[in-house]
């Protein structure tokens, strides 16, 4: 599958790491270039695997592929633009799936009944805590 | 009305002041302290701190009973989301947004938006009947007080689809050269047909640099 990840920071390396490993074709955009240091060397220096861009401009996410993308995750740490970026990538470009990560769990369902696949970290965690604190 | 502003930067400073001498109850929302004792100190009690696209601020805000919500921050993404998040959390019956990047406004009307306004694409707008409708894409001076000019046949121009043998050119004007659309050089002879996009690079005398490209770009 052709992935485009946008956001490369904790969440965004452990996604791009396990696909590139699945064998599948992984571009990741962050607006900051040192944030693909924590990518492997490999990946670093694949052409075309890393691209600085805040994933908003229609221009940059044509140069990232993503009108041939299968997928499309926004998983930077702002909401605002994760969403932003995934309703781009669904409704301009019509990637057939788009996930996108927003924090606060009260839109997180608001988008997820706009039809946007969301998921809050702050949510899931607060989760698994709690289901490790209680009997 | 009831009328929540997003963004009280100038634009959302000056549409305050407008909207509360109409007589409309007006409340603002800024991330930046300053912004909001500013506010405060003009129009009383009508401002708070804080980020417009979070579901908190806007409840503090009373968005629930608003009638509009208009987002004016610098960031699209940050209109958007207030203008969503009011829309389908909080049922406000219109909202309006101003957007920076023109690509946007596309997004935004598929998603609901109800109006959306475009600072470039309104200041394009201004200033589109100053600025010739094309302009030679590079101009080169060339001595004797002449210019190389290259410039792109627009599709609908008289010369589009006719042989050079029918255009009056300017006096002391020569085609050097025709590049179609695809990059290949056309011959230059008088059976040689122009079509739109065709860029011709032509030198001229340096005042009829203008009266070539009216040649050229006049609507057939």
């Amino acid at each position: 599958m052709n992935v485009i990840v946008m956001g490369c920071g904790r969440i965004g390396t452990q996604i791009v790491i396990a696909l590139w490993k699945e064998g599948h074709n992984v571009t990741v955009l962050d607006s900051v270039g040192e944030s693909f240091l924590s990518l492997p060397k490999e990946l670093q220096e694949l052409e075309g695997a890393t691209i600085v861009s805040d994933g908003i401009l229609e221009e940059e996410l044509v140069e990232a592929g993503i009108q041939d993308a299968d997928v499309f995750v926004a998983v930077s740490n702002r909401d605002n633009r994760n969403a932003l970026a995934a309703q781009k990538a669904k409704h301009i470009f019509n990637v057939p799936k788009v996930v996108c990560r927003v924090g606060d769990p009260e839109r997180q369902e608001m988008y997820n009944r706009l039809g946007l696949a969301t998921v809050s970290s702050t949510k899931v965690t607060s989760a698994l805590i709690l289901e490790a604190v209680l009997p | 009305m009831y009328i929540v502003v997003v963004g009280g930067g100038k634009v959302g400073f000056h549409l305050t002041r407008a909207l509360f001498n109409a007589g409309h109850e007006v409340f603002v929302v800024d991330t930046d302290g300053k912004r909001v004792d500013e506010l405060i100190s003009h129009f009383g009690n009508i401002a708070i701190k804080g980020d417009g696209s979070e579901p908190s601020i806007q409840t503090a805000a009373g968005v629930a009973r608003a009638d509009i919500l208009i987002a004016t921050t610098s960031t699209d993404e940050d209109n958007l989301a207030a203008c969503q998040l009011a829309k389908h959390l909080f049922n406000v019956p219109k909202t309006v947004t101003l957007i920076n990047n023109p690509e946007d406004e596309n997004l935004f009307d598929i998603l609901g938006i109800d109006v959306i306004v475009s600072s470039t694409q309104l200041l394009l707008a201004a200033i589109e009947e100053e600025l010739p409708a094309h302009s030679p894409a590079h101009v080169l001076p060339v001595r004797g007080n002449r210019e190389a000019a290259a410039i792109e046949i627009p599709v609908n121009s008289g010369v589009a689809g006719k042989k050079l043998s029918e255009i009056q050119l300017p006096p002391e004007t020569n085609i050097v050269a025709i590049v179609s659309r695809d990059g290949t050089l056309k011959p230059i002879t008088d059976d040689t047909y122009l079509e739109a996009h065709d860029e011709v690079v032509a030198v001229t005398v340096a005042d009829q640099a203008e009266a070539l490209l009216e040649v050229l770009s006049r609507e057939g």
